[in-house]
Parts: C-alpha cells; sequence; structure tokens
C-alpha cells in the first residue's frame, strides 16, 4: 500500500508550509528518516524526513508551492504501484465522490472554500457553465480571471455577475486571443475602450512597449523580486499583525550606568565559564523576565477570544538573517543565570543565522525583544509577534545629558520602546511593568534579590 | 368541478367514445366480466356487450396483431395488455407492422390504435410487472407514447390518443389509477405533444414523467421552504415531445434535472437531456443537467428495495440542491 506524504503541521499557527526543495525525484528510492524535502513555514525552514521506506511514487506540488498543512503531498510506496493523478483531498475533507454519498453539509462548506480560485484548468480551459459563458460573452469578460463557486472552481453565471459588478477586466475576444497567444497577463494590459474595456490595439501596445523594455538594455531597469520564501513569511506575518492588532507604544529613558558596570565586571567571568561574551541583551533579557514575572498579563497571549496566562516566561529573540527575519525562542529565561542566558542566546543567534533552528526552538516565545542599540537608533515602534501582547525594542546606549541630583552630567542613556497589544493590555499596566523594567536596568543588583 | 380517479377517468374516455363512434371497441385479456386486471374496463360489457368488450385468448401478439388488422380494415381499436412488461411479446406488431404500413403503403392505409397497459412499479410485483418500458417504444417512428400523469390529463389525452390516425402507446402508472383529481364530466381533448407546467418556478426546472410528477411537486413544496423555487414540467407525451415548453423553461431556470422512474441508463431522461444541450437553452445552462432513474437493477421484490430502485422525493430534492450548489 502506498503511503502518503503529507504536509507537517510544525507549529500551532502554522497553516500553509512553502515547499523549498525536492531531495528526492519520483522513481527515487527512500529510506526511513532520509530527508526528503524541505519546507518553509511562517517562522522556520526546515528538512522533513521520510516516515516511511520505499519509492517515491509521486510529487504533486512543485517547488515554490504553497500547501496547506496535513495535505497530501506525495506517496511513497513500492515500484510500480498505481497512486492518483491529483492529490487526495486533505484529511477531514472527503473527496467528491465520498461527499456526494455522505451528504453531509459541513464537509461541503470545507470544500467550497478550497474552491474559490479562478476556475483554470487543465489545457489552460476555465471550467464554467455555458451560462457564465454567455454572460461573460456578453459584457466581454475574461473567464480567467473570475473566481468560480461551484465544485472544482467552476464559474457560474453569478459569479461572472458579481466579478463584473466588482469591475472584473473586460476584454475584447480578439484581445484576449492575442494576449493568449503571447502570454500576456491581461491584468497588465491597460484596457481604452468603453468602462477601460481592453482592445486589440491594447495588447499591441502592450506587447511594443514590453518589446521596447528589452531593446533598451542600457535604460535603468528596477529589479523585480517575487515575494517568496521568507520574505513572504515574514511579510504576510507582519500585515496580520498590523491589520489585527492595536499597537500602543509607550518609550521610556533608562540610564544604563550600573548596567555598564555589571557588565563590565561579569564579562571576563561568563567568557571564561561559557565562552561567550556577555552582551546587553542578555541583562535586559533578564530584567525584562524579572519584571514580566510581576507583571504576567503583559508576558500573555491572546488566542481566539482568550487571553491566555503563560506560566512560563520564554522570550523571542528577534534575529536578522539574510532576506528576512526570525524569532528563536530562549525558555524559561526568568529562571537562567545570565551565563547560561548568554550561551543559550549566542548558539540560537548563531542558528538562526545558520537556517538551522529547529522548529521547538521557534516556538512558545511569550514575549519578544528586538535588539537595534547596534545602529544609531533611539526609539522606535515595534511590531508585535502575535499572539503576543507585547515586545520591547531596545535602542543604543548613548551618553546624554540628564539632570542627577540637581546637576547636569552626562550619563549612558537607552530608549526602551515597548508596544503592546491594547485588545489584551491597557495604558497604565503597560506603562507599570515599563516603569519596573527601567528600575530593574537602574538597578540591576535588584535582579539578585 | 366533479372529482373521480384516474381509473375511472379512463374509463370514462373510453365508455363516451364508444357511445359517439360505434368503430371504437376494446380487446384484451380477461376485460369482460373480470373488467380487466386492474379493473379499468369493469362493468363496460354491460353496457357494449362482447362484441365491443372483447377478451382474448393469452397472447400479447395475437391481440396486437389483431388489433392492427382491425385498424386497417376501417376499425379504431382500444387494446389493452395487463401489464405493460407484456409489450416485448407485441412488440413485433407494433414496431414492424403498426408503426410502418402508414409509412410504406405511402399513407394509403392507417392504423389508427390505441395500446393501453398499465407500467411501473410500487405494487410488490417483482421484476416481471413493474417495469417503464417506455423508451422502448419512443425509440420508434410512427409510433405516439402517451404518459398522463393526473385524472384530468388521462382523460383528455386518451380522447387525442384515440382521434389520432396513428397508433399510440398509452402507459397508466399503476399507482396513479387510486388518485383522485377534478375531471370534467363533457368529452375534451388535450392534444398530444403540448406539456403541462404543473408548477412555477424561478430556480430550476424539474421534468417528471407519470408518477415522478407528483413526487416532484412534493419535492418543489419541500424545496420552497427553504426558499428554491422549483419549476415541474410535466411532457405528458414522450413523442410527440413538447421541446418547446422545456425549452423555454430551462432558458428561465438554467438548470435542468429530469425524473422517471424508468432505467436511468438509456432512459427518455438522456432524450431530453441531449435535446437541451442541443438547444438554445444550452446557453442558459448554469449547471451540468441531472437526471434521476432506477437503478441499473431488475426491480425487487422487496418492497424497501422496491422503492430504492426507483427516485423518491428526498432523491429529487437532493439533486435540486446539487444543481444549486447546495448540497
Amino acid at each position: 500500500m502506498a503511503k502518503e506524504i503529507f504536509m507537517p503541521k510544525l507549529s500551532s499557527t502554522m497553516e500553509v508550509g512553502t515547499l523549498l526543495q525536492w531531495f528526492k525525484e519520483e522513481g527515487d528510492s527512500v529510506e526511513m528518516g532520509e530527508p526528503l524535502f524541505e519546507i518553509m513555514t511562517d517562522k522556520i525552514n526546515i528538512e522533513v524526513e521520510s516516515y516511511e521506506e520505499g519509492v517515491l511514487l509521486k510529487k504533486y506540488f512543485n517547488v515554490d508551492d504553497e500547501v496547506e498543512v496535513n495535505a497530501c503531498i506525495g506517496y511513497i510506496g513500492e515500484a510500480g504501484e498505481k497512486v492518483p493523478d491529483t492529490p487526495p483531498a486533505a484529511s477531514g475533507e472527503s473527496d467528491a465522490e465520498e461527499a456526494r454519498e455522505e451528504v453531509s453539509v459541513e464537509e461541503n462548506g470545507e470544500a467550497a472554500s478550497a474552491h474559490s480560485d479562478p476556475a483554470e484548468n487543465k489545457g489552460g480551459k476555465v471550467r464554467a457553465t455555458p451560462a457564465a459563458r454567455r454572460v461573460s460573452r456578453e459584457n466581454d469578460i475574461s473567464l480567467s480571471t473570475v473566481p468560480g463557486s461551484g465544485p472544482n472552481g467552476r464559474v457560474h453565471q453569478q459569479d461572472v455577475e458579481t466579478a463584473i459588478a466588482k469591475g472584473a477586466i473586460a476584454v475584447t475576444p480578439l484581445a484576449e486571443k492575442i494576449a493568449a497567444d503571447h502570454g500576456v497577463d491581461l491584468k497588465q494590459v491597460i484596457g481604452t475602450g468603453a468602462r477601460g474595456k481592453i482592445e486589440k490595439q491594447d495588447v499591441l501596445a502592450y506587447l511594443e512597449s514590453a518589446k521596447g523594455t528589452v531593446s533598451e538594455a542600457h535604460a535603468p531597469q528596477a529589479e523585480r523580486i517575487k515575494l517568496k520564501g521568507l520574505r513572504k513569511a515574514v511579510a504576510d506575518k507582519m500585515v496580520e499583525s498590523v491589520q489585527t492588532i492595536p499597537h500602543v507604544t509607550l518609550t521610556s529613558d533608562v540610564d544604563m550606568t550600573n548596567v555598564m558596570d555589571l557588565r563590565k565586571s561579569l564579562l571576563p567571568v561568563i567568557e571564561k565559564d561559557t565562552g561567550y561574551r556577555l552582551s546587553f541583551t542578555e541583562v535586559i533579557m533578564k530584567a525584562a523576565a524579572n519584571a514580566l514575572a510581576k507583571h504576567p498579563k503583559l508576558n500573555a497571549s491572546l488566542i481566539g477570544d482568550e487571553i491566555v496566562m503563560n506560566k512560563e516566561v520564554n522570550i523571542g529573540l528577534a534575529v536578522a538573517v539574510e532576506n528576512g527575519l526570525i524569532v528563536p525562542s530562549v525558555k524559561n529565561v526568568n529562571q537562567k543565570g545570565l551565563a547560561e542566558l548568554t550561551q543559550v542566546s549566542k548558539e540560537l543567534g548563531r542558528k538562526a543565522r545558520e537556517n538551522k533552528l529547529k522548529p521547538d526552538e521557534m516556538r512558545g516565545s511569550t514575549f519578544t525583544i528586538s535588539n537595534l542599540g547596534m545602529y544609531a537608533i533611539d526609539a522606535f515602534t515595534p511590531i508585535i509577534n502575535g499572539p503576543e501582547t507585547a515586545i520591547l525594542g531596545v535602542g543604543r546606549i548613548i551618553e546624554k545629558p540628564v539632570v542627577v541630583d540637581g546637576q547636569l552630567v552626562a550619563r549612558p542613556m537607552m530608549v526602551l520602546s515597548l508596544s503592546f497589544d491594547h485588545r489584551a493590555i491597557d495604558g497604565a499596566p503597560a506603562a507599570a511593568f515599563l516603569t519596573d523594567l527601567k528600575a530593574n536596568l537602574e538597578n540591576p543588583y535588584s535582579l539578585l534579590v | 368541478m366533479r372529482e373521480i380517479t384516474y381509473l375511472e377517468a379512463v374509463r370514462e374516455a373510453m365508455s363516451q367514445e364508444m357511445r359517439a363512434n360505434e368503430d371504437v371497441f376494446i380487446l384484451g385479456e380477461d376485460i369482460g366480466v373480470y373488467g380487466g386486471a386492474f379493473g379499468v374496463t369493469r362493468g363496460m360489457i354491460e353496457e357494449f356487450g362482447p362484441e365491443r368488450i372483447r377478451n382474448t385468448p393469452i397472447s400479447e401478439s395475437g391481440i396486437a396483431g389483431a388489433a392492427v388488422g382491425a385498424a386497417l380494415t376501417g376499425m379504431r381499436p382500444i387494446l389493452e395488455l395487463q401489464f405493460s412488461d407484456f409489450i416485448t411479446i407485441a412488440m413485433d406488431q407494433m414496431v414492424n407492422q403498426a408503426a410502418k404500413i402508414r409509412y410504406m403503403y405511402g399513407g394509403k392505409g392507417k392504423v389508427p390504435m390505441v395500446l393501453r397497459t398499465p407500467s411501473g412499479s410500487g405494487t410488490g410485483a417483482a421484476a416481471q410487472h413493474s417495469q417503464s418500458l417506455e423508451a422502448w417504444v419512443a425509440h420508434i417512428p410512427g409510433l405516439k407514447v402517451v404518459q398522463p400523469s393526473t385524472a384530468h390529463d388521462v382523460k383528455g389525452l386518451l380522447k387525442a390518443a384515440m382521434d389520432d390516425d396513428n397508433p399510440v402507446i398509452f402507459y397508466e402508472h399503476k399507482l396513479l389509477y387510486k388518485t383522485k383529481g377534478d375531471v370534467p364530466e363533457e368529452q375534451y381533448s388535450i392534444p398530444l405533444g403540448k406539456a403541462d407546467v404543473k408548477r412555477e418556478g424561478t430556480d430550476v426546472t424539474i421534468v417528471a414523467t407519470a408518477i415522478m410528477v407528483h413526487r416532484a411537486l412534493e419535492a418543489a413544496e419541500e424545496l420552497e421552504k427553504e426558499g428554491i423555487s422549483v419549476e415541474v414540467v410535466d411532457p405528458r407525451t414522450l413523442v410527440p415531445l413538447d421541446t418547446e415548453t422545456i425549452i423555454q423553461s430551462v432558458s428561465k431556470t438554467s438548470r435542468l434535472v429530469v425524473v422517471h422512474e424508468a432505467v436511468k441508463r438509456g432512459g427518455y431522461g438522456a432524450e431530453i437531456a441531449s435535446m437541451i444541450a442541443e438547444s438554445e437553452a444550452f446557453d442558459y445552462l448554469d449547471a451540468p443537467i441531472k437526471r434521476l432513474g432506477g437503478a441499473s437493477s431488475p426491480i425487487p421484490y422487496n418492497p424497501e428495495l422496491e422503492k430504492m430502485h426507483v427516485p423518491q422525493v428526498p432523491d429529487i430534492i437532493q439533486a435540486v440542491k446539487e444543481t444549486l450548489n447546495k448540497a
């Protein structure tokens, strides 16, 4: 029996994985535990190993395809075994035949949602009813731009009418034919006909201009980089966070004199102990963990309509990597000493940059710190790493004139920027947390208490 | 108006015509004193005598041959087959003689006869007494085929069949014999080839025949509660078929479900579906045409299996919803 290969669900928030590469071709033999393919989730790139031994019989998806978790992406079995030509529906959904027999309302609801893409099918033909075709013809609408609501994405008359109401691309049949022959995406063509209808000369003009850009090799051209891989994951995550979370950012100046002293005296000790150099980040983490323990609201996660009061204090560290940003999680920060924190943070940072983080090392953070102190940045407005409810932005340490005991003196000052989710936390508790954190840093010996 | 049963309407149509037209007579097995297998001719021998209500030997081929001969000599015979399943035995007479003679002799002879016969399942009569074989005869040029669904229709259509100068196969559904309806007392004729919109609607058209007309109407009633407006078209005659009414209805609703009791494979529903696919209604179709028909098996004797063999109201409701992507 051929066994399905599923897209693994690697974290509670993972909904889709992007295939980065296949390590095996159809027909290759596969050992149990051998890497089969590499995927990228919203958090991580990871190689997925085979649970089975046999021959890779089928690959349903190509590199850069986004695949829903638990969807079947291929089959492993014995050479010559028959497997379906198209991927079976994800577990929980049944295929069309079964759905017909089972008369189940909720499954059909699920199936319908999966069918919202424009109904392009084999040979580039669109699956559409005769009535949909008639209405699209009468209105010069390109059916390939209309999302179908029927089974297998079939376009119905109502879909075309909805698309017209929303301003679908109007195109004459001749223009559509020319565009299809030249592989022109009609979305790129500007229509000059009535109500923006694309006519023959519009497609020809587009082709002409496209040709022009090729011949004018010396003209400076913008490089176009497709949003994919980690960049896409970061982009999606940021949009989701900004669009769903009402952010409020508080800032506070912190006198780092004592932290600098502390670091100076512990630096050789910790370096001798671990081989790693203590940085301000670890001291700030330690101080933040201490304050988080006293202010559990800032350590909470907002999941669905529940505020989850996390028991562990796990701090995510935003790490800049090539082409993106990833956030490994340092577990139980409040229970770790500075030496251990230094070692763990440095190792996670290195793994992040080398793209070797395990899913477990990306999971479970309850609060995030983003440190831009190595740049000439004082304060900023960090974006919350959902479902966490707060994030701390760390600026540079720079000597500034401050008034101490009536005297103007120069002190190493640092700005902390705390963004919080106003759905879960109000201004006063967030301000109290930041005040305690500032006190912890201005008197780091309190962390020993 | 007066209410009578479908069975009484058939008898009344024949009796009234026989009173008016000396040339009309009935022949069949046990149709005399016994009144026929379902009692349709009961009491007629008393009024019209054994010359015009003729009992025959048990030979469908013989009955059909005698009717063809009588029709050719100027009579207008009505022959009754006890069960429409037995038409297979009369088939040579009907297909090779009755259907062809007027054509082959250039119109010099004609065969004005009506073959009346009860069809359909639902009586526990099992595989050899429950079939719906109307597609067999609908395939033969020269035969007209009628499937009335109500008492009112059966009287008017039988009058038209008796008046027609061509052989007409007239199917009476066994389960419909006891159904009642308003029927005018006087003679009237419903032209062959005129469909009847039994219920008007806007979302989907059901073309249903015989007993399925009633199931379709019941389904339409249920669907209306869910806001689905169903139009039910009863073609009434398969040959000639009122394509215009069906095309108009489908052009309006954009969706078609065809329901008959006969086995779906090779059934007349395929003809209706194809006719629509070839018609101007094609451009208005907004969902695949659906056909509901009997299962591809002999009709089972077990009453539960017998029910499952043919489309029931929930099947029709389901098919309509699938057509609307609402299943």
